[in-house]
């Protein structure tokens, strides 16, 4: 009863879009859509933020806007209090894909919803267009923790300590974030909770306490401490307890990041040239990563797929590589440093040095597609994706 | 109000449902893109010796201490962590200038205490020892090249090393707190060697009991 007015309006609009008569389409897929390549696709009907976000959304997917007679899909619609969209096979006879009804939510939030429907259809993504940040924003002498959507609207500022902040991390389903803080004179590793903004200490101890990072579950903490002495990897459980020291490095180990099954920690070591190693969690010795390069190798992050790794190589000229996570020969990406992957297991947040500052940017990893975020004035870096 | 700001920031967006997201003329022949799983796999690399960097030693083997302290090693010293250690020295009040002369300097991507840095760091130790109430906090700092996770870590192993250093000379280890800015405090604003050879150094601040 309550439903059935929306569904008749969908119904119309629905129709009003494809044609009436229009029989159901045998789409087909061009061979050339291959995962690496842009694709051409063409965006009409909408105006002002629908149509800017979703032309921003599919960019960052690596779907390249261009005119409707070049495209290889036709994205249309109309957005009046709700957004109407429509997917279709671009050229003679191209089919409907989907046509539907956003309502509710706000006129951007209706815009992602219908672009994630697009990454799902064409690229077999999971949608990332509602996730969110967190980074780490230069404000003059301090540095301050922000939180915004994946595409930097609504940036918000999460600390107010007037002091030092870095490597900020989610918890899953983005509950909580840790991060290193400078709040005290010394590094401290703090959880902060999303839902209400309390605070508390999470690590604590003599010599220095960061980079903090939550286990896939949730149910562990991988940290760098130098309590020992030296500055090692260490894991807790996620209430603090149980703390174990994985690494004993005679240099220091730093920039850990789980395997999605929360068994192996991939992390780096200085021992002449930084490069990076993995761990299991459970104990056992350390590897070494092969990657095929030599250089200073930083900042991996695992691809929630578990399929890949992420890192940064170089000193001054940064760029991202990706390599099987297993090992092998890393694939150069773009210039860039500190990668994060998004939940899509495709995209990766990351930041690049431009005039020496420092900017987010979205690189959308197959095509090697780079889209910076909507920057605020000032340096950003150290992105963390919620996912 | 700061509590339902932060409601706020995390939960906008959250609530958003899809009305009506009903499919029209979804095609039943739709022809789903491969995705990443069915990539074909890159070329095997052969295998490369240090491909990760250099080796690390041999599983079971003691780490000997590399870093390059003259005299007799003493390896890692750790804290004392029986109270919580943020309190320890909280009513001290800061001296930065006493031994602002004694900063020491690192070399590109090392946390060894070069033989140059010897006197300074003489110089620190025969002060502590002359002032046993007051504690010390080493500040390690690193130049803009690396990444900044990295250079947090090799920020504290410089402060560490000075650390050792210091207690290879006598000085009780208990008296010196360590922290690291990584690359986020530069002494010197530039983006050439002669800016990066004054950051990449660690600093003493005199921690004096009020």
């Amino acid at each position: 009863m309550k439903t059935s007015p929306k569904i008749i309006l969908a119904l119309l609009c629905g129709c009003a879009l494809t044609g009436l008569a229009q029989p159901i389409q045998r789409i087909v897929i061009p061979k050339t859509n291959n995962l690496t390549q842009l694709i051409p696709i063409s965006v009409i009907g909408f105006s002002g933020e629908a149509d800017s976000v979703l032309k921003f959304d599919l960019s960052v997917l690596g779907l390249e806007l261009a005119a409707p007679d070049k495209a290889d899909y036709l994205v249309s619609g109309t957005e009046e209090g709700r957004l109407a969209g429509r997917l279709q096979q671009a050229g003679a006879g191209g089919g409907t894909i989907f046509a539907r009804i956003y309502s509710s939510g706000t006129t951007r939030a209706q815009a992602h919803a219908f672009a994630d429907d697009i990454a799902k259809e064409i690229r077999d993504t999971a949608p990332i267009f509602h996730s969110r940040i967190a980074f780490v924003h230069n404000m003059g002498a301090n540095l301050e923790l922000f939180v915004s959507d994946f595409d930097g609207h609504d940036a918000v500022q999460i600390t107010h300590d007037g002091s030092l902040v870095a490597t900020p991390a989610w918890s899953p389903g983005g509950r909580q974030l840790f991060y290193t803080s400078w709040k005290t004179g010394y590094t401290q590793i703090i959880e902060h909770e999303a839902a209400t903004g309390k605070r508390s200490v999470f690590a604590g101890y003599g010599g220095g306490n960061f980079n903090p990072v939550v286990s896939p579950d949730g149910a562990r903490v991988a940290m760098i401490l130098s309590k020992g002495g030296s500055p090692n990897l260490y894991v807790s459980d996620s209430n603090g307890g149980n703390l174990q020291q994985l690494t004993h490095e005679r240099d220091e180990a730093s920039s850990p990041t789980w395997s999605p099954d929360g068994r192996e920690i991939c992390y780096v070591v200085r021992s002449g040239r930084a490069g990076l190693r993995k761990i299991g969690v459970g104990g056992g010795e350390s590897a070494p990563l092969r990657t095929g390069i030599l250089g200073n190798l930083t900042s991996p992050d695992w691809s929630p797929d578990g399929k890949s790794i992420i890192f940064t190589s170089g000193s001054v000229n940064f760029m991202l590589w990706v390599v099987p996570a297993a090992g092998g020969e890393a694939e150069q990406l773009v210039a860039g440093e500190d990668p994060c992957w998004a939940p899509n297991s495709r995209t990766v947040i990351f930041t690049r040095r431009v005039n020496n500052n420092k900017i987010l940017s979205l690189l959308d990893v197959p095509t090697k597609h780079v889209k910076d975020v909507v920057q605020i004035s000032g340096s950003c870096s150290q992105p963390a994706w919620a996912r | 109000m700061k509590t339902s700001c932060l409601v706020n920031i995390f939960f906008v967006g959250v609530a958003l449902t899809l009305g009506s997201a009903g499919c029209i003329h979804k095609p039943d022949d739709h022809i789903t893109i491969l995705g990443d799983a069915n990539k074909p796999p890159g070329p095997v690399a052969p295998p490369v010796t240090g491909g990760g960097g250099t080796p690390g030693p041999e599983p079971g083997v003691p780490v000997p201490p590399e870093i390059g302290v003259t005299g007799t090693n003493v390896g890692d010293i750790p804290f004392d962590t029986n109270s919580p250690w943020t309190n320890v020295f909280a009513n001290h009040t800061e001296d930065a200038a006493t031994l602002k002369a004694d900063t020491v300097y690192f070399d590109f991507d090392s946390s060894t205490i070069k033989t140059s840095e010897d006197k300074k760091l003489e110089d620190v130790a025969a002060f502590l020892k002359g002032h046993k109430a007051d504690a010390l906090r080493v500040e390690g700092n690193c130049d803009e090249r690396g990444t900044e996770r990295y250079n947090l870590a090799l920020g504290e192993r410089r402060a560490l090393a000075v650390r050792e250093y210091l207690a290879n000379l006598g000085v009780d280890p208990r008296q010196i707190a360590t922290v690291s800015y990584g690359a986020l405090r530069p002494a010197v604003k530039g983006h050439d060697e002669a800016a990066w050879s004054k950051n990449r150094r660690g600093d003493f601040i005199v921690l004096v009991p009020k």
